[in-house]
């Protein structure tokens, strides 16, 4: 049973040029407005116990339509069918008043949704709890950093256990401890069979926490599908974006107009590049998702040029999340290596060899891609598959190297 | 559909009771939260207001009894007008704020928006009623105490009604049409002048300027006050028009509230 149906939904604003536009309209009764489509024909379905991430660029219209699930804004035409209670984080803390104490603002913000007051006064301690808030529960919320501030929001609307959770880049906020707490919460909505709308430029979050992902661009779905799947074709395309305005830059005012004007047609942007392949294997050559600490390891990509004239640099990168380099391998400062002008149709395949990887615990994604001569944006990237490294002895993150060597002093 | 509206607007301090409580409690603490005056602030302008007008009325220009009320002095003549009147006067004066300051709330979260102009009523009418219960008290224990002082919840009551009417409706029209804020604190300082509560009516000579008063509905609920308090008994003309105008406010506001809240969102 769908929890979520969405049909045909779309929404449009009205732009008045002056405010004072919008009464004339009303006494006058002639049209003053223009339409602005922020959403046109969404469709889909949440099935119950599932969750969905949405993404899209800033401007998209995910915000609009997050409110519109939560009912805050009225569809201008489509429907939306919603079974069961709805919990949203939409802004963090709307509701709070500033001069109150956390206490007491858990009451006005757990009865906004919908939570009875004996319940809060149960659930009250957990709220604290889980917030990590202390003694500062007892302080005015005025007082609170932005981060202790989105704790309390978010341990408020995951506790009073809804139906639907709705959130809206909730958990770029907290720290890492709470992220990774609120990542557990969710995990933990999931495996109670909730169903979730989430909503991030964290594509990290989107693939850990969403089984399906809804790309918008320019309030129309681009795509809807398995959250990984998405979220891979959504970072190619924001890659190829980022490297075609950092070109831009070199370009006369006259081609830029026109630029302007062609890339208003939706049509993607021509790529520069493509990564066919990365892989990563041990010194045997043998391929890996596992390595030994202090080994070597070799990653290795083919990588194919798509337009003429391209300058730049190949790499390597240990990544932690997507945005989170531990280590990273340039070609920049490399004399021996080939940097362009390259042409339509070369291909390169590009390996790197680690020796003594260092890293003693974790999990790690590979990076590989092409980035432009300075070496600061990458023209395309390729994550490889997680690549753990096997338990061993010892403490701290870095192994390294090494020779021991005791004597005992001859007496 | 006017029916459902309608039903939905009156019984939602019931349905709602929860939020409703809580919203009550957190604005009306929050009015003297921050300050070390704390509750006393809230006290403040009746009284200096009702100190400065009874200098001006009372030992300026020499009001001293008034005319149709006995002996009683022009102070308390005056404050039984003044104290409903303020807590009147803020509920209107503060309608217009209470949707846009809440717009990040309206926005983020769905909740029954009518509780806020019903909350905005109630908390001026609880803070100063406080102040008319006092002053009520004291004029009990003077020996004006009569039967006709069971009329005083009633008049009051209605009193709140035509008040929630109105805010509802300058509280929606305001998010539209932010000028409102500007008209509404200019009219109630021209409201105020036009009810008589620091001037006894019968100063007006002409009897038929007089009739015009009975337009303003504040007229006749400051005179039933007096009546009730000062005399015991009343004059049935202005019940007969604080009741219809009182529901016609409540309910006709009301609905529109309920008819335009989807709009508040996209405008918000």
């Amino acid at each position: 049973m769908p929890r979520i149906t969405v049909n045909n939904l779309h929404k449009d604003f009205r732009i008045y040029d002056r405010p004072q536009d919008r009464l004339w309209e009303i006494l006058l009764r002639k049209s003053r407005h223009k339409i602005y489509h922020v959403l046109s024909d969404i469709s889909f379905a949440v099935p119950d116990g599932k969750s969905l991430g949405i993404i899209g660029v800033n401007g998209a219209g995910k915000s609009t339509l997050l409110k519109l699930l939560v009912g805050t804004l009225q569809p201008t035409s489509g429907d939306i069918e919603i079974q069961g209670q709805v919990a949203a984080l939409l802004e963090l803390g709307a509701g709070f008043h500033p001069e109150f104490t956390g206490r007491r603002n858990i009451y006005l913000n757990a009865s906004l949704l919908g939570v009875p007051d004996e319940n809060i006064a149960e659930l009250e301690n957990d709220i604290i709890e889980f917030s990590e808030l202390d003694y500062f529960i007892d302080r005015p919320v005025k007082t609170y950093s932005s981060g202790m501030f989105v704790r309390l929001a978010f341990s408020i609307a995951t506790m009073v256990r809804p139906d639907i959770l709705v959130i809206d880049e909730a958990l770029s906020v907290g720290d890492m401890a709470f992220q990774r707490k609120c990542v557990e919460r969710m995990n933990q909505f999931r495996a109670e069979q909730k169903t979730m709308v989430f909503c991030s430029h964290s594509m990290f979050h989107i693939q850990e926490l969403c089984d399906t992902a809804i790309w918008i661009d320019k309030g129309k779905i681009r795509e809807i599908g398995d959250s990984d799947k998405v979220v891979g074709h959504y970072e190619d395309f924001c890659n190829s974006k980022k490297s075609y305005n950092s070109i831009r830059e070199d370009i006369p005012e006259e081609l830029e107009e026109q630029k302007k004007d062609s890339s208003d047609d939706s049509e993607p942007a021509v790529q520069d590049c493509r990564i066919n392949s990365l892989s990563v294997k041990d010194s045997d050559g043998n391929l890996i998702d596992e390595l030994e600490p202090l080994t070597s390891v070799t990653m290795e990509m083919e990588v194919e040029v798509l337009k003429d004239g391209i300058e730049g640099n190949f790499g390597f990168a240990f990544m932690k999340s997507s945005e989170e380099p531990h280590a990273s391998f340039l070609t920049t400062e490399i004399d021996s290596v080939e940097k362009g002008p390259f042409h339509k149709g070369d291909i390169f395949t590009v390996s790197l060899t680690v020796h003594h990887f260092a890293m003693r615990v974790g999990e790690y994604y590979v990076l590989g891609g092409l980035a432009d001569k300075s070496g600061l944006l990458w023209y395309e990237t390729k994550f490889s598959k997680q690549l753990s490294i096997k338990p061993n002895k010892g403490v701290g993150p870095i192994i390294m190297d090494s020779d021991w060597s005791v004597t005992r002093k001859q007496v | 559909m006017f029916v459902t509206l309608l039903r939905e607007w009156v019984s939602t301090p019931a349905t709602h009771y929860r939020l409703f409580h809580n919203f009550t409690r957190q604005d009306f603490f929050a009015q003297f939260t921050a300050s070390i005056g704390g509750f006393l602030w809230l006290f403040m302008t009746p009284i200096v207001n009702i100190i400065i007008y009874s200098f001006v009325f009372g030992y300026i220009f020499q009001i001293r009894a008034v005319e149709g009320f006995g002996e009683t002095q022009f102070v308390i003549f005056m404050m039984i007008g003044y104290l409903p009147w303020f807590a009147f006067a803020e509920a209107v004066s503060k309608s217009t704020g209470l949707l846009v300051e809440k717009a990040p709330l309206i926005t983020k979260v769905m909740f029954p928006v009518q509780v806020l102009p019903v909350v905005g009523t109630v908390i001026p009418y609880l803070t100063h009623g406080i102040g008319f219960g006092v002053l009520l008290l004291y004029l009990a224990t003077q020996g004006l105490l009569s039967a006709a002082w069971l009329l005083l919840p009633i008049v009051l009551f209605f009193q709140f009604l035509f008040t929630m009417g109105l805010v509802a409706v300058l509280s929606a029209l305001c998010v539209f049409l932010r000028d409102i804020q500007q008209m509404v604190a200019l009219g109630v300082t021209v409201w105020f002048f036009l009810t008589p509560i620091i001037y006894p009516i019968t100063m007006i000579q002409d009897e038929a300027t007089r009739q015009w008063f009975l337009l303003n509905p504040m007229h006749s609920f400051v005179t039933l006050y007096r009546e009730i308090v000062l005399l015991g008994e009343i004059s049935p003309i202005n019940l007969q028009i604080i009741i219809p105008v009182s529901l016609f406010s409540y309910f006709f506001g009301g609905w529109l509230f309920m008819r335009i809240r989807h709009a508040f969102g996209d405008v918000l």
